[in-house]
């Protein structure tokens, strides 16, 4: 009975994605022990908070086939806005940078829903064009100077601080677990039950895994596609406001260049592109993954050059596997793809 | 038909920025500047031009020029030495150029095979040997530029010929190769066949996984030679230089008439698309243009193309002239 149990679990592939982070950690606790203490937990849960956000939002597009490039424009167009409206309107309250940053969001996914879902363009052409338009936007029209720590409004200090309950050390002085850790649960929970149990969700992984099929099953492509779109901006906006907090600092440069690490935490974490196959859990491993292997890459004794092939090394080795694995299947049933 | 569109919107670009702009616009000095940069540009427009004819895209073209543009630099760089007789810096050139070409093959090759023989999508596979190329570049260089080769090799990326710039003379000759592969051999029929429809093409006993390999090898040849042309012009190779490229390439192909679901697409159309861009590149930069300003115009053009060849093929479809496809 219990062999039979352990069968299945390792049907799954998160299991063998789940060893290989234990082995990785393993070795790097070896060489550096302060990795295993609390405190470092911690410190990684609240810095790839926002990553795993940006993750579990592209996961959910690539899951209903289909790829969005451009979340990380759409961020910190977001996250600037909110920042200089703030600012400029001397309001200082952080719910409020939310409400902006998710609104510009939602706006711009909406704009990218338009062109996918009810003028049906491919996907990544029009992703790439959204990316460039709203960055370009964002930089010519709303402005292009950085905003440092003394001109940031204090409630995004203050959030950026925020903990859900803190912890002494021996010294006296304290650290704590980052509310970024809640809000990243709370949008896992969410998606999680929009997936699983929603008619939206099963009209997302239909998409994805036979489009044709799902519309002659009555499902509402534009609208299921519509959403799907927005909640990425929605998830965006949500990561922008997070990250201004975390660096205390705001330059419009930032976070559009970053979307093949996103993109390698969630093949990584064992979706198809081909849609249809995924979970949110293998999508929290990978970010997991590259995380760690992100912070730790100087212990390696590798500088912070080798990331940008670490990533494409990554992409490719993971893809490769789900894709061949795809193919075999498909071979065997006998449907071309 | 849209090749036909595509040339009255050449020649009304061209005849806006003459009518607007005719004092810096209509100077020989503008010509020389864009036929500089059509090149090395255009280049990377045919190779992701073929990648889309087989309903694929290449998105590592600019990664394969950073690197082969690396190997070349290196062999140009650290092979020489000032007591060098002409003879032995022509071979090293020669040998340089030989390093380019191969590993653009090589790069080429691996984007084939794992989109051929392992199945990975197109988009995936790209994008993962985008960032592997590049980083592989990066970890090379150490993230700096190399700088300083022989002026014999610059002769490439400045020299003429007649009056004609030896990159452009390249540029014609590969535009002429590749519309000469694309149209009058097998292989060129076959990708399109692939292109439009890759079960068909299989069922018909084409080879869609050599037809893939070897689509993608002339992809990262294409890459290469712009490879030779940017680093021979600016006499340095930076990792990281020309990531522009990647959106308006694709701009120009769309532009060009090219059908990003594959199998169909014309050189003249590329060709056509790349000389608008060009040609709005100029007028852009006499009017001052920021280059955020110059993205956020790229990007909304690609929308703005896609949005109006939908229309047309709408329209096309209603008066039943349109090829359907399955």
């Amino acid at each position: 009975m219990m062999n039979a149990k352990i069968k299945k679990i390792f049907k799954h592939s998160e299991i063998y994605l789940f060893l290989i982070i234990i082995v990785f950690s393993t070795i790097i606790a070896s060489i550096n022990p302060s990795f295993l203490t609390l405190e470092n937990l911690f410190d990684l849960i609240k810095s790839s908070a926002g990553m795993g956000i940006l993750a579990i939002g592209f996961f959910i597009i690539l899951l209903s086939g289909g790829i969005d490039v451009s979340f990380t424009a759409i961020a910190i167009a977001g996250q600037y806005i909110s920042a200089n409206v703030l600012i400029a309107s001397g309001v200082d309250n952080i719910f409020l940078a939310f409400l902006i940053s998710c609104s510009v969001g939602i706006l711009l996914g909406a704009i990218n829903g338009l062109f996918i879902s009810i003028f049906k363009l491919p996907t990544l052409i029009v992703t790439l064009g959204t990316l460039s338009t709203f960055h370009g936007a964002l930089l010519a029209f709303v402005g292009t100077k950085a905003i440092n720590t003394a001109g940031l409004p204090d409630c995004f200090k203050v959030f950026g601080h925020k903990n859900v309950f803190v912890l002494t050390r021996a010294n006296g002085t304290s650290y704590g677990l980052s509310v970024y850790a809640l809000i990243l649960i709370g949008v896992v929970i969410f998606s999680w039950l929009i997936l699983k149990y929603t008619m939206l969700g099963r009209g997302i992984y239909a998409i994805g895994g036979n489009r044709e099929s799902a519309v002659r099953s009555g499902f509402n492509i534009v609208g299921i596609q519509f959403f799907i779109y927005c909640y990425v901006g929605f998830l965006a906006g949500i990561m922008g406001v997070m990250h201004i907090s975390l660096l205390r600092y705001s330059n419009p440069m930032y976070i559009v260049g970053t979307e093949l690490t996103v993109i390698a935490a969630v093949v990584l974490g064992g979706a198809r592109i081909t849609g249809g196959i995924g979970s949110i859990l293998g999508t929290l491993l990978g970010v997991t993954m590259i995380s760690i292997l992100e912070k730790n890459l100087v212990l390696m004794g590798l500088s912070s050059y080798w990331h940008k092939f670490f990533v494409g090394l990554i992409i490719i080795v993971s893809v490769s596997i789900t894709s061949y694995q795809s193919k075999k299947r498909g071979i065997e049933s006998l449907t071309f793809k | 038909m849209k090749t036909i569109i595509t040339f009255i919107i050449m020649v009304g670009v061209f005849a806006i920025m003459a009518i607007f702009l005719p004092g810096k616009f209509l100077t020989v000095i503008n010509f020389q500047s864009i036929a500089s940069q059509v090149p090395e540009f255009g280049l990377l427009a045919l190779a992701m031009m073929l990648a889309m004819m087989t309903g694929g895209i290449d998105l590592s073209v600019v990664s394969t020029a950073n690197l082969t543009g690396v190997a070349g630099a290196i062999v140009l760089t650290k092979f020489i030495n000032p007591q060098m007789g002409e003879g032995q810096i022509i071979l090293i050139i020669i040998l340089a150029i030989l390093a380019i070409i191969a590993s653009s093959l090589i790069c080429g090759l691996m984007n084939g095979f794992l989109i051929a023989y392992v199945g990975v999508p197109p988009i995936l596979a790209t994008l993962g040997t985008m960032g592997l190329f590049l980083g592989i570049a990066i970890v090379i260089t150490g993230g700096h530029g190399v700088t300083g080769f022989p002026d014999e090799f610059l002769f490439i990326g400045s020299g003429k010929i007649g009056i004609v710039p030896v990159p452009l003379i390249i540029f014609i000759i590969c535009t002429l190769i590749v519309a000469l592969v694309l149209n009058k051999t097998s292989l060129g029929l076959s990708i399109q066949l692939l292109g439009s429809n890759p079960v068909a093409a299989s069922f018909a006993g084409i080879n869609n996984n050599s037809v893939l390999v070897k689509t993608y090898l002339m992809t990262g040849l294409l890459a290469g030679i712009s490879s030779i042309i940017m680093i021979s012009r600016v006499n340095s190779m930076r990792p990281g230089y020309g990531y522009a490229y990647l959106l308006t390439a694709i701009l120009v192909i769309v532009l060009g008439g090219v059908n990003p679901s594959g199998g169909f697409g014309t050189v003249s159309g590329v060709v056509m698309g790349v000389i608008i861009l060009q040609l709005l590149q100029s007028g852009f930069n006499i009017l001052a243009f920021s280059p955020f300003f110059k993205k956020f115009i790229w990007g909304f053009m690609l929308l703005l193309v896609m949005v109006i060849n939908l229309i047309i093929a709408g329209y096309q479809q209603r008066k039943g002239k349109l090829k359907t496809r399955a």
